[in-house]
């Protein structure tokens, strides 16, 4: 595949089915990905953020449906991967890190085995002695003391859990991670350490991350590039300094002026009145009509198309490109 | 200015179980302060830090273990449980979870209306109702009947927050306790949360001890912020003065690490290493020394003083003349 970027997903479906309803939990979802980018896809509770990257990773439970047009990543196609050959890309090809590093680990066993076992999944043949010095090595470029290899996860706090989850990631020398929520539990001070870490880990690994998150903040303290989801769909999507200081799409403007910030004058705040879509009903026009505050007639009925202005793209009615 | 609560040396220390001794979590240790009438009092800290419990203190949640609260001039430490009922409807408490905060078995007019008719406000149910009606409607829960007859589970986290605020104002209360009232809450949500506790302040006149992790939001609801470290006072100043001219090395480093959406990037960080510690037992000194960047040896065996810089401007670290 030629001039293809890094990780392309084009038109990603994802839906669980219940009972007697589906959930569209992500909804033609396309986004490009290039080497060595830190996208951050950020949204609400609800807006597919987890979901496609559980997708992405193909880590579904058996009730979700997942389509694409295309899903490819460094030149190769992982939409139709059988179960086999998708053991040989995680871990080895695209690692995660979840939020609840506590529930990632098993509480009985040592970290050390946890980590010995991610070993042992992909090069089955490192000896015991060999993998403990690769770790200790490994610890020290995350600021995590060797000891730390010796106990059990009760015994760490969640800065150093979520250190342990992200050096488990690093193992096998990926070339993506995706990062779920995984400063949300932790406080300011580990969360701003931690993501530290991670941009200098990015560079220094050479890596392309997917930073998952709720925060605008954090988006801009490591992303170069941001996607903002809505109950499923993409509306915004470019880099980081174009979409949150220059928001074009009204969702990203509220979503802008609903954030508190420490360096930004007396603003007031503003929320964003409504709540969620079903998300079990197709929405006719554009997802966000419900809640918009400069709607046109238009957008009730017909789906804005995809307005590409350089490298910032945008889904509403009211953007031409 | 009218002194509605005040603090003083308020210790709450809980017991730990040890072999061959007992240790103490000192959770609150020596803690004085006091609100004025209409004023917001924020208290900032991380997880651990004893700000959760300094509010069940101060609200008689739990019993101190030493010091005194003043309440509308009466001292309200140790007395007991019948004599503290004079007082709870003027002082209220909102709490993080608010699922948790109603009976999942009562409809909200039901939780909404027996407090006042405990504290005989109304003349009649009907009354009452009619209340409850305005208030919903003045704070945009509208339409109010779409609300009452339903259970909290049938209502979003936003939407329930703001009907615990709303069940805590129509006792008019003189103090209210509003511990991480958001942190669950989305973006768009919180925003309208904050505006209306603000609303309420203004209208009512209620002074908030406002109990948050965030620096940002703290910065935009309060008045003055008191930074809280291990159980004990940190920095306390005026909100604007604290974050603009932050003295205490503890509360420079939250502030720096505190992510932000303001274009100037590449800020010189204030870093510091490790993690919140548990003040177990602590040792004399500072309780910030064993990660401050700067401890001196007076730090490890001397406590600080209080020592105002500025007027109102108060610090506890030696470093400072």
């Amino acid at each position: 595949m030629l001039n293809m970027p890094f990780m392309r997903l084009k038109k990603v479906d994802i839906s669980y089915k219940l009972e007697n309803a589906s959930v569209k939990a992500v909804r033609s979802f396309s986004c490009d990905i290039e080497k060595g980018d830190i996208v951050g896809i950020v949204g609400e509770s609800g807006s597919g953020k987890s979901t496609l990257a559980l997708g992405i990773m193909r880590l579904l439970p058996p009730n979700a449906l997942l389509s694409a047009e295309i899903m490819s990543f460094d030149g190769k196609n992982i939409l139709n991967l059988n179960q086999d050959e998708l053991r040989r890309i995680r871990w080895k090809e695209i690692s995660i890190v979840f939020q609840k590093a506590m529930n990632a680990l098993s509480p009985v066993h040592k970290i050390f085995t946890q980590m010995y076992d991610v070993i042992t999944a992909h090069s089955s043949d490192i000896p015991k002695g060999r993998a403990y010095k690769m770790l200790t090595e490994l610890f020290g470029k995350i600021n995590l003391p060797s000891k730390v290899l010796n106990m059990y996860p009760h015994e760490l706090s969640g800065g150093m859990m979520q250190r342990v989850m992200i050096a488990m990631s690093l193992i096998h020398n990926p070339k993506m991670i995706i990062f779920d929520e995984v400063t949300t539990a932790l406080d300011v001070i580990t969360q701003g350490q931690l993501l530290d870490e991670i941009k200098r880990l990015v560079k220094e690994f050479g890596l392309t991350a997917i930073i998952i998150t709720h925060d605008i903040g954090v988006v801009n303290e490591v992303c170069n590039k941001v996607a903002v989801m809505y109950a499923g769909e993409l509306l915004e999507y470019g880099r980081v300094k174009d979409v949150i200081f220059s928001p074009l799409h009204p969702y990203t403007k509220a979503l802008v002026k609903s954030h508190p910030d420490l360096r930004i004058g007396n603003e007031l705040i503003k929320g964003i009145p409504g709540s969620l879509p079903d998300l079990t009903y197709p929405s006719k026009g554009c997802i966000f009509y419900p809640r918009c505050d400069v709607r046109l007639d238009l957008c009730k009925d017909v789906k804005p198309k995809i307005s590409v202005l350089g490298d910032h793209i945008v889904k509403c009615h009211r953007i031409q490109g | 200015m009218e002194r509605i609560l005040e603090a003083k040396r308020l210790k709450k220390y809980y017991p730990i179980r040890k072999i061959g001794r007992r240790s103490y979590v000192k959770a609150v240790d020596n803690i004085s302060f006091s609100v004025e009438k209409g004023e917001i009092l924020g208290i900032l800290g991380e997880s651990g830090c004893g700000k959760t419990t300094l509010g069940r203190v101060i609200t008689r949640l739990e019993t101190e273990n030493g010091g005194d609260i003043f309440f509308l001039g009466n001292n309200i430490s140790g007395i007991n449980y019948r004599k503290m009922k004079n007082f709870r409807q003027k002082m209220q408490v909102i709490f993080q979870n608010p699922y948790d905060s109603f009976d999942p078995r009562m409809t909200i007019i039901k939780s909404l209306e027996t407090p006042m008719k405990l504290l005989n406000i109304g003349q009649s149910k009907k009354n009452r109702i009619e209340i409850i009606r305005d208030a919903m409607e003045k704070a945009k829960l509208t339409p109010a009947y779409d609300y009452l007859e339903r259970y909290p589970h049938e209502l979003s986290g936003g939407q329930l927050q703001r009907i615990s605020m709303l069940r805590s104002m129509l006792l008019k209360p003189s103090f209210l306790v509003a511990d991480e009232c958001v942190s669950m809450l989305d973006a768009s949500v919180r925003a309208e949360v904050l505006n209306m506790l603000l609303q309420f302040r203004s209208e009512l006149e209620t002074s908030i001890l406002f109990i948050t992790h965030d620096i940002s939001v703290a910065k935009y609801m309060c008045d003055r912020i008191m930074v809280i470290y291990a159980g004990k006072v940190m920095e306390i100043a005026d909100a604007k003065e604290l974050i603009s001219n932050p003295m205490h090395p503890y509360t420079k480093a939250l502030i720096s690490y505190s992510p932000t959406i303001s274009p100037q990037k590449e800020r010189e960080r204030f870093t510091i290493a490790g993690e919140v510690v548990t003040p177990i037992d602590p040792p004399p000194g500072c309780r910030f020394a064993s990660r401050c960047p700067f401890a001196k040896g007076i730090c490890r065996t001397e406590e600080p003083e209080m020592k105002e810089i500025s007027p109102g401007h108060f610090v506890a670290c030696h470093l400072i003349d």
